[in-house]
């Protein structure tokens, strides 16, 4: 992640396209002037509200604050090495932050993906019927925005309100949705509902992709649709599950919105439930510096699992 | 091409260098002044306008009686309840901060750690204002000192709310004492295994901390040129573990967030017997339970031990900031929204503000019986709660952070995953912490 | 519909009890889809007292017309101001997104440049950038130069899509036939006119896509907007409900607002998704090749 921080505004978003060269690039293509004015406008924006504060973080991530001046002195910033990121990494707020993340993401992302595979195996079989009323209503809950559907969830999972704790409540079932225990599993319940629809239909559209001819043989051979499923259709759409998946781990450790509405309605969510929520809360203690550490450390998780696990499955795949 | 990559490539790197440089250059200039030392009080020639943030509902009326009175110091008000201290602090970050902002009492540390207000001692009449107000505020506003930083505006001096047919019904007085309240709350619940006396909230360090002011526990103090952080104070922990016996003996329920729905809906059914609240809560049970009429009394709150000191529990005061300019005008419209009766009344009837200046506490309205409380005058039990709070209480600087960690560290403790006086530890170690972190000298009081 | 024609009779056999299977399964997951939707049209239709007072999946009192006149004149109309917000950054921003990513990815597919490839890289690094990592950093940045709590602050971030680079990249390198360009060349068009009257117009329909990811990201997105606003006029509807949600423990009465509000703000967008559905899948797939 540093690596390409670093590098990368130096090719990029040059302020002044230089303009005098007359000469044209490989087989009469563009002239340099004109390819910096189609990349300059997403560059340049790129570079400011992406790279920059990256850079920001990164420098303010090495700052301590110091103060001169008795009970409410005056304070100033310094140099401090890595103290944010010694006191991020001996913060137990931190880890179990970190750690409750892992759990969710390890249950939850398996979940969903397995879900989603499965339906998007089903819509693509001859065996379903009103395949379009699945497609869309799976899909449906990815055009509600987050902070949304935990508010939606939290109705169904609030005691007073829940028409789903009611009919439990017939069977003789009290399930506390948001008590210590289970609040986790709310929280995870409101990203599986939100996004297994949107990896089906990535899955989904993947399979639409393949060539009937492909498994016509096999269809021919009397191979079952389900031995079809998972001997051919599943190894070719494999790159569409590594990218769900890379997707769906950069959004586990980013998980903010759902976990900030639970927490409005239980106190079993804590103000450093999840590592976002964390550095937002030692943000508002004016601790800017170690919040950007927080901040670095995330994203640096984030780079090591999605490419760790792209390396991982493309060289299962022997690519 | 050579070439021009090259140049492309210098044009690049120099602008980012000159934006980091700026970038640079912006932050660590953020708060080069030094202490603020009394700023001058001189009249201003002609007409001022001054900018006020508060989020006290109705305070627009109240603002527009000044501007009628006042022609030559104009009031712009702004409600800023949504992010009450985000947008103060932003504010103060790209010097756009008011002249006069609502801050809470234990916010002020806070703020004045990050240098947000000016001295208003240099005017007469803001040091001649300290024998209008109750004398705790004056002293949280003063921060214990000679400096005039803001003026109070409410205060929440705590008492108990009781249905007095609740405890009429199991033959039990109204409890005088904490002890004789515990022991009540079990016969109740011995007698009722639906009734619990009270509810704990987790969630709410504010009260937590009322109750904590009100055994005298002192959390934080400065000497020695460091502050003196004992939130974990044996008054403290007297408190912690009191209210954890009743937890685990589930005389008190945990379930319940206060003002919610959900609070409300179990006073309805009869399931609470008493509340531990403050001044201005008195309305929230007038308006929301309107059916319980008659049933509820306002009594002084239970003590510990003969001690009859009493506890606040939030408030406001109206501070100076930075960078005003009209620092005279400023200190004669806080002066009048403060201690005015016209305008006590006003935000009285309005806000539902429960007055800090001690002319606001004979306002009519303030006298008279409440119909909702049999006619009883609750606002005397306030009163005497107001005149007995300690005055050498005080908050520390990362108030705010210390309160978010006592509720995680409480809610976890509600949930059965350690102990409410654990959690005070916990406090303790996350004030030095976040003090340390934020270069505050300080150390664990004696 | 056609079962394979060896094996027929077996396989008739299968698929009879798998479809019945197969049916009850897909509709176990439809009924956990769609269960909250119907919850919130529900409880939209009915009068403050009856969320608590009656059953949350049947109709009582009708009372939607009543919920969205409080809605909409709750605080002198604040919500429809919400709405409009999130329309305003959400279209206006996907919009300019989808320009700037759609003229980069091209240049990246059809241009030969040196740095090309290190510069695909470094977007493909974007992609994976957590953006809420970056709304702090941005706060403070903003803040230094007076952008914090105006519509830029929310705005300009929201352009930068790196996926919708990436995405321009392959509908390019796809949808646009390098000989089209050369004959336009040779006609002596300029680049910027080839872009413009050519290929987007092949382009169009994965533009479209990538209109809808960067539209749903905005629409979405409830981090940046809470750490860069204050001003509630300035609220997208997220953000807005979000706040109301937090009051109602102490305003029970807007519970119901929060509910229409939630009600009223998904509709439009499931609305556009359905009618455009084929865009997803196009872009899904396409997205999911490389």
């Amino acid at each position: 992640m540093t690596d390409t921080e670093t590098r990368a505004p130096r090719v990029v978003a040059a302020p002044e396209p230089p303009r005098r060269r007359r000469r044209r690039l490989g087989g009469g293509g563009p002239r340099a002037g004109t390819i910096a004015a189609f990349l300059t406008p997403f560059f340049l924006p790129f570079v400011l509200f992406y790279l920059v504060p990256v850079g920001y973080a990164l420098w303010q991530s090495f700052r301590v604050v110091r103060r001169t001046g008795g009970q409410y002195g005056t304070s100033y910033t310094t140099f401090g090495g890595f103290h944010q990121y010694a006191q991020v990494l001996q913060n137990s707020e931190f880890w179990s932050s970190i750690g409750r993340i892992g759990l969710f993401g390890v249950v939850q992302v398996p979940v969903m993906l397995f879900v989603a595979l499965v339906m998007a195996l089903l819509l693509d079989t001859p065996l379903l019927k009103i395949k379009a009323f699945f497609r869309i209503s799976a899909f449906l809950p990815y055009a509600v925005p987050g902070v949304i559907a935990a508010i939606m969830w939290s109705y169904l999972y609030s005691p007073q309100l829940s028409p789903v704790v009611d009919l439990l409540g017939h069977l003789g079932l009290h399930p506390d949705f948001l008590g210590p225990g289970a609040v986790l599993w709310s929280a995870a319940n409101v990203s599986t509902w939100l996004w297994t629809g949107y990896n089906m239909l990535i899955m989904y559209s993947a399979l639409q992709a393949i060539p009937q001819e492909l498994y016509e043989a096999a269809k021919l051979d009397g191979a079952s649709n389900w031995a079809i499923a998972w001997r051919i259709k599943v190894p070719i759409i494999a790159p569409s599950i590594v990218l769900t998946t890379v997707f769906s781990i950069i959004g586990t450790l980013q998980l903010y919105a759902e976990p900030a509405v639970l927490r409005q309605i239980s106190s079993n969510i804590s103000s450093t439930f999840t590592p976002n929520m964390l550095a937002y809360t030692v943000a508002s203690g004016n601790n800017y510096q170690q919040a950007a550490a927080i901040s670095v450390v995330i994203a640096l998780i984030t780079f090591v699992l999605s490419f760790g696990f792209m390396r991982l499955t493309s060289k299962r795949a022997g690519l | 091409m050579r070439n021009t990559a090259s140049r492309v490539r210098l044009a690049a790197a120099v602008t980012a260098v000159a934006s980091i440089a700026v970038l640079a250059g912006c932050s660590s200039s953020g708060h080069s002044d030094g202490t603020s030392a009394a700023a001058s009080c001189a009249p201003a020639k002609g007409k001022v306008t001054l900018q006020y943030w508060n989020t006290v509902p109705g305070m627009d009326k109240v603002v527009a009686l000044w501007n009628q009175q006042n022609p030559n110091i104009q009031v712009q008000m702004k409600n800023i309840s949504n992010d009450q201290y985000g947008t103060i602090s932003n504010a103060l970050k790209a010097g756009t901060a008011p002249d006069l902002a609502q801050v809470g009492y234990d916010e002020l540390p806070n703020l004045r750690t990050q240098n947000a207000f000016v001295d208003a001692s240099a005017c007469d009449a803001a040091t001649a204002a300290k024998s209008k107000f109750v004398p705790w505020t004056w002293s949280q506003t003063s921060f214990g000192g000679t400096g005039v930083f803001a003026f109070p505006q409410d205060t929440g001096p705590m008492a108990l709310y009781v249905r007095s047919d609740i405890f009429a019904k199991y033959h039990l007085p109204v409890p005088k004492t904490w002890d004789e309240y515990a022991a009540d709350a079990q016969k109740m619940h011995a007698a009722d295994k639906n009734l619990t006396m009270t509810f704990f909230d987790p969630n709410n360090a504010e009260w937590f901390n009322g109750l904590l002011w009100q055994n005298s526990a002192k959390m934080y103090a400065y000497s020695n040129d460091k502050w003196q952080v004992s939130v974990d104070s044996a008054q403290s922990k007297q408190v912690a573990d009191y209210w954890q016996k009743l937890i685990d003996a589930k005389t008190v329920r945990t379930d319940l967030a206060n003002g919610s729905t959900q609070m409300y809906a179990a006073y309805q059914k009869d399931q609470i017997a008493s509340y531990v609240g403050a001044a201005w809560g008195y309305s929230m049970f007038r308006d929301n339970l309107p059916s319980q009429a008659g049933k509820w009394s306002i009594v002084p709150m239970p003590t510990w031990g003969t001690n009859a000191a009493s506890g606040d529990w939030g408030g406001s005061t109206v501070a100076f900031m930075k960078g005003s300019t009209h620092l005279y005008e400023s200190v004669k419209f806080n002066s009048w929204l403060n201690t005015d009766p016209q305008a006590l009344a006003l935000e009285n009837k309005l806000g539902g503000l429960y007055p800090a200046a001690t002319a606001g506490l004979q306002l009519p309205s303030l006298s008279q019986g409440v119909p909702y409380y049999n006619n009883e005058k609750i606002f005397d039990v306030f009163a005497e709660s107001s005149r007995n709070i300690d005055t050498s209480f005080a908050w520390g600087p990362t108030q705010k952070t210390v309160n978010l960690s006592l509720q995680d560290a409480m809610a976890k403790a509600a949930a059965g995953n350690g102990t409410l006086t654990g959690a005070l530890s916990t406090s303790q170690a996350t004030a030095l912490k976040s003090m340390k972190d934020l270069a505050i000298p300080a150390e664990a009081g004696k | 519909m056609s079962t394979p024609t060896a094996g027929r009779r077996s396989a008739s056999r299968e698929s009879l009890a798998s479809r019945t299977a197969v049916m009850a399964l897909m509709l176990v997951l439809m009924i956990y889809f769609l269960l909250p939707v119907y919850f919130l049209i529900v409880a939209a239709t009915k009068p403050q007292g009856d969320l608590a007072a009656t059953n949350g999946l049947a109709f009582s009192h009708f009372n939607l017309f009543d919920n969205l006149h409080t809605l909409f004149t709750r605080s002198d109309g604040i919500f429809l101001k919400w709405a409009l917000n999130s329309v305003i950054y959400a279209v206006l921003g996907a919009g300019v997104g989808t320009l700037i990513s759609a003229m980069c990815g091209y240049a990246l597919a059809k241009f030969a440049f040196r740095g090309r490839e290190f510069l695909f890289s470094v977007v493909l690094g974007g992609v994976l950038v957590p953006t809420t990592a970056l709304a702090l950093p941005l706060f403070l940045l903003f803040s230094s130069i007076g952008l914090v709590n105006t519509y830029w602050a929310v705005f300009l971030p929201s352009i930068v899509s790196p996926f919708g680079v990436y995405l321009a990249r392959i509908f390019a390198s796809a949808a646009v036939p390098e000989e089209l360009l050369e004959s336009a060349r040779l006609d002596g068009a300029g680049e910027f006119r080839t872009f413009f009257s050519v290929a987007s117009r092949l382009m169009a329909p994965s533009l479209v896509t990538i209109f809808l990811f960067q539209f749903v990201a905005i629409w979405n997105n409830f981090f940046l907007p809470m750490v860069m606003l204050q001003k509630e006029s300035l609220f997208p509807v997220t953000l807005g409900l979000f706040e109301w949600n937090g009051q109602t423990a102490r305003a029970p009465l807007l519970q119901e607002s929060v509910i229409t509000g939630s009600l009223v703000s998904i509709v439009p967008v499931i609305i556009v998704f359905v009618l455009l559905q084929r865009f997803w899948r196009t872009g899904l797939a396409a997205g999911s090749l490389k």
